[in-house]
């Protein structure tokens, strides 16, 4: 992680909070946004419903696998094939704010974990195990999940018809769809206020919270979080299948969904900044609250997260075949993502650190 | 890019102090309470305030510390395999972060996918080098996961006994004796063998610690409490494998490895089943697991290295509220209750010309790194080198009011067992008996304000 940044503009608040001078950098400040409504929005309109809406999804992969164990259709596997990736689209948006049980509860690694342990998951369904739920929940990450279901419903190439699909490989996916199915229910209501309510642990921020004892360190959190994945996207993901021209290293290569993968984990990004999810937007946002402040900040970090988006969807036809004989658009995606990274690290963060009070 | 914006806000910070004229603020020993790595702090109070670089590496540093971050990650897996093959075949976990969950402590399980706990094993006597004898059929660690179609060494069971004790102001507190059983041995295990559970340590820091000179840590040793405090910490003399000479311990609970490079390397070969240089012998060699793959070592020398580096290079957080009242309180009592004797607060690395941020850095560890007499209650009764069966390297405080933070809801000590620092506190014994009792003995308000001040840092 590179927070020097950070560190240094902390370092540098400090030093100007220590003259004791009202630094007020003046200006036309309007206080029109409201800190504790941003905080408000983010949990009802990105948080909560980006879980529930994993949930959903996850719910109706896990029917369309059991219609195709019913019935084995080349028509059924590609139904289960676009459930698969509309369950992962909200996955893949909601690691735009990976704090909070989703890290603590170890939900991230039992779903998706990466690389899949395709030798052990060959091994026990060649061996005579029998295979259960509690197996399949016994299992480490490696051997189940997202991958583990794509792997299966894809396969090698993503070019797997249903006559392939074994009887034993049928078993594993059954109940690796459900134990996966659990996890995302588990992560709902983690947060949900019906559930365990991490949601109240957000919107009590500075006001009681026992994870978050300001609203500035929550917002700091946030704002790391932002920064995080576009480095795991651009110096994390992208990078070792690139520099080694290898696309067997890709995360999502049996489905060949890798770019839509890193879109979407940008989205993530764009959501919360924005405090938007499906198409819902809130009344107020962390965008609404840099605008207020500082126009330009705002419109520079929303720019630079649409190039990184728009940079994105230039690489075609897949990942893995751009990786090699499309690389100019693969750097130039890690370009606008670290530039993105870098505002976000250096220009919001001071901006937190500056403008959040309490 | 990076580098110039970064001397930029160093230039900027200089005249931001400058304007202050508050030149006292850092004086000329550069003694700095909120630095605790020095140069090589960062101020961050976030889930992943362990895991950030040091400020102002050079571009090439930085790269390197990137590569070794992305290795860290990795999660390996059975081979043969496209991409991270070579896992176990028997194994603790499959990746160093999960254990060093967020580049901090674990969770004090054993087995589970999330688990940081491991077990060390090992007979009576010693070994031609001084150190543990390894239990025949198992080695000198318990690996209790394997691949698929292997069977682990065993199964590690652990129970807790709470029991509820009092302050003798009347507030009550809870601490919860762990026992260790082994269940579905593989193969038949040697009577009288010994055990040492042992959690996952944070990773910030190591670099500064390795860079302590020798000759600073020897001269706050007092084997034979010469001056009478009843303080007798001494160093642990251990075997370095990757130098293959006899070393001053730094690293583990009972500071029983000498190097960051053989503390790597040694948890890559024996937590994760990955041969490397230093290491190339499968953990499993000689058991009915052993997988016969020519394939060792497992690991390229550039990636050992640069794991080496990254965690040589994660920056320390810096301290907060060093100015509250409550807090200064606290840091006083914590120096009246003679805490300090072993957790020393400041330190200075030695002089490196090769690698300038290491070098010469005043730092706030909060340990002597020596090893010392912590009583019965916490005793592992197994001998480890120069380490007796009672004897813990004074673990560091720095950081330690994040643990809750960044791996929620925290633990502490070697196996995890306190669930709180003041139980951390109330399971000290040994040399440390009469500070325990100095604390205990304290009213609510003092105890609470040493607290705050632990929690600071």
């Amino acid at each position: 992680m590179k927070n020097t940044l950070l560190g240094l503009s902390c370092a540098a608040i400090l030093a100007l909070s220590s003259c004791g001078k009202d630094n007020n950098p003046g200006g036309t400040q309007t206080t029109a946004v409201d800190e504790q409504e941003v905080i408000t929005q983010f949990v009802s309109v990105v948080g909560n419903p980006n879980y529930v809406d994993i949930q959903a999804k996850a719910t109706l992969l896990n029917t369309s696998i059991t219609t195709f164990l019913a019935t084995p259709t080349d028509a059924n596997l590609t139904a289960a094939r676009v459930a698969w990736k509309n369950t992962r689209q909200p996955w893949e948006q909601a690691e735009g704010f990976l704090f909070g049980p989703v890290e603590d509860e170890n939900y991230d690694p039992t779903m998706d974990s990466w690389p899949l342990n395709r030798t052990d998951v060959d091994a026990l369904i060649g061996s005579s195990d029998v295979i259960t739920l509690s197996y399949v929940d016994g299992l480490d990450g490696f051997s189940k999940g997202f991958h583990g279901i794509e792997y299966i419903i894809f396969g090698p190439g993503g070019t797997r018809k249903a006559a392939d699909i074994t009887a034993r490989q049928k078993d594993y996916l059954k109940f690796t769809s459900q134990s996966l199915l659990n996890t995302t229910t588990a992560l709902m209501n983690s947060w949900a206020a019906s559930g365990d309510n991490y949601a109240a642990k957000i919107t009590t921020a500075g006001n009681g919270s026992t994870a978050f004892k300001t609203r500035k360190e929550l917002f700091t959190t946030i704002v790391t979080q932002m920064a995080g994945i576009c480095e795991e996207v651009g110096t994390g993901k992208m990078a070792e299948p690139f520099t080694e021209r290898d696309s067997t290293k890709d995360e999502s290569s049996y489905s060949h969904n890798t770019t839509t993968d890193f879109i979407n984990n940008i989205q993530g990004v764009l959501n919360v900044y924005t405090a938007t999810y499906n198409g819902t937007k809130g009344t107020t946002s962390l965008s609404a609250l840099v605008a207020s402040k500082n126009l330009a900040l705002d419109t520079k970090i929303k720019t630079q997260i649409q190039t990184a988006l728009s940079s994105m969807a230039l690489i075609t036809p897949t990942f893995e075949k751009a990786i090699y004989d499309n690389r100019d658009k693969i750097s130039n995606s890690q370009t606008a993502l670290a530039t993105l990274q870098a505002t976000l690290e250096g220009d919001l963060t001071t901006f937190i650190q500056t403008n959040i009070k309490d | 890019m990076k580098k110039l914006s970064v001397i930029g806000a160093l230039v900027l910070l200089v005249l931001l102090l400058a304007k202050c004229q508050k030149a006292a603020q850092i004086s000329a020993d550069r003694y700095d309470e909120r630095l605790s790595g020095g140069d090589a702090t960062v101020f961050d109070i976030t889930s992943h305030s362990f895991g950030n670089m040091f400020p102002g590496l050079s571009g090439y540093d930085a790269e390197v510390h990137s590569l070794g971050d992305a290795a860290f990650n990795k999660i390996f897996v059975t081979a043969p395999a496209p991409i991270n093959p070579g896992l176990g075949t028997i194994f603790n976990n499959n990746s160093c972060i999960s254990c060093h969950h967020n580049d901090g402590i674990g969770l004090p399980t054993a087995g589970e996918s999330n688990s940081s706990l491991l077990v060390r094993i090992s007979i009576p006597g010693t070994d031609e080098h001084g150190g543990p004898l390894a239990a025949p059929g198992y080695g000198l660690q318990l690996q209790d996961k394997a691949v698929f179609g292997k069977t682990p060494e065993c199964k590690v069971n652990i129970a807790y006994n709470d029991v509820i004790y009092n302050f003798p102001d009347g507030e009550a507190y809870a601490l919860r004796t762990p026992t260790y059983t082994l269940t579905n041995l593989y193969t038949a295990l040697s009577a009288g063998y010994m055990l040492s559970p042992r959690l996952a340590p944070p990773m910030y820091g190591l670099g500064l610690l390795e860079a302590i000179p020798e000759s600073t840590i020897v001269a706050m040793a007092d084997p034979n409490d010469a001056n009478g405090d009843g303080i007798k910490g001494h160093a642990n003399y251990v075997w370095d494998v990757a130098t293959q000479s006899r070393k001053l311990g730094r690293f583990g609970w009972k500071a029983n490895t000498a190097s960051l490079l053989t503390q790597v390397a040694a948890a890559y070969n024996q937590d994760i089943g990955i041969t490397n240089n230093i290491f190339p012998v499968e953990n499993s060699f000689g058991q009915s697991q052993y997988d016969g793959l020519k394939d060792d070592p497992e690991l390229a020398d550039s990636t050992l290295n640069a794991v080496r580096f990254y965690a040589a290079t994660l920056a320390v957080p810096a301290r907060r509220d060093v100015t509250d009242a409550t807090n200064k309180r606290g840091e006083l009592l914590f120096k009246q209750g003679k805490c300090e004797s072993c957790h020393r607060q400041t330190l200075t690395t030695g002089i490196n010309v090769a690698f300038k941020p290491l070098s010469n850095q005043v730092i706030h560890p909060y340990t002597d790194m020596l090893v010392h007499d912590m009583g019965p209650g916490l005793a592992d009764n197994r001998p480890d080198f120069l380490a007796n069966g009672q004897e813990w390297r004074t673990a560091p405080l720095w950081g330690l009011g994040l643990f809750e933070k960044v791996n929620y809801p925290g633990y502490y000590l070697h196996d995890g067992r306190a669930r709180s620092i003041t139980e951390a506190i109330m399971w000290h014994g040994g040399e440390a008996e009469s500070s325990k009792v100095f604390f205990s003995t304290l009213s609510k308000v003092d105890r609470d304000a040493m607290l705050s001040f632990l929690k600071s840092l």
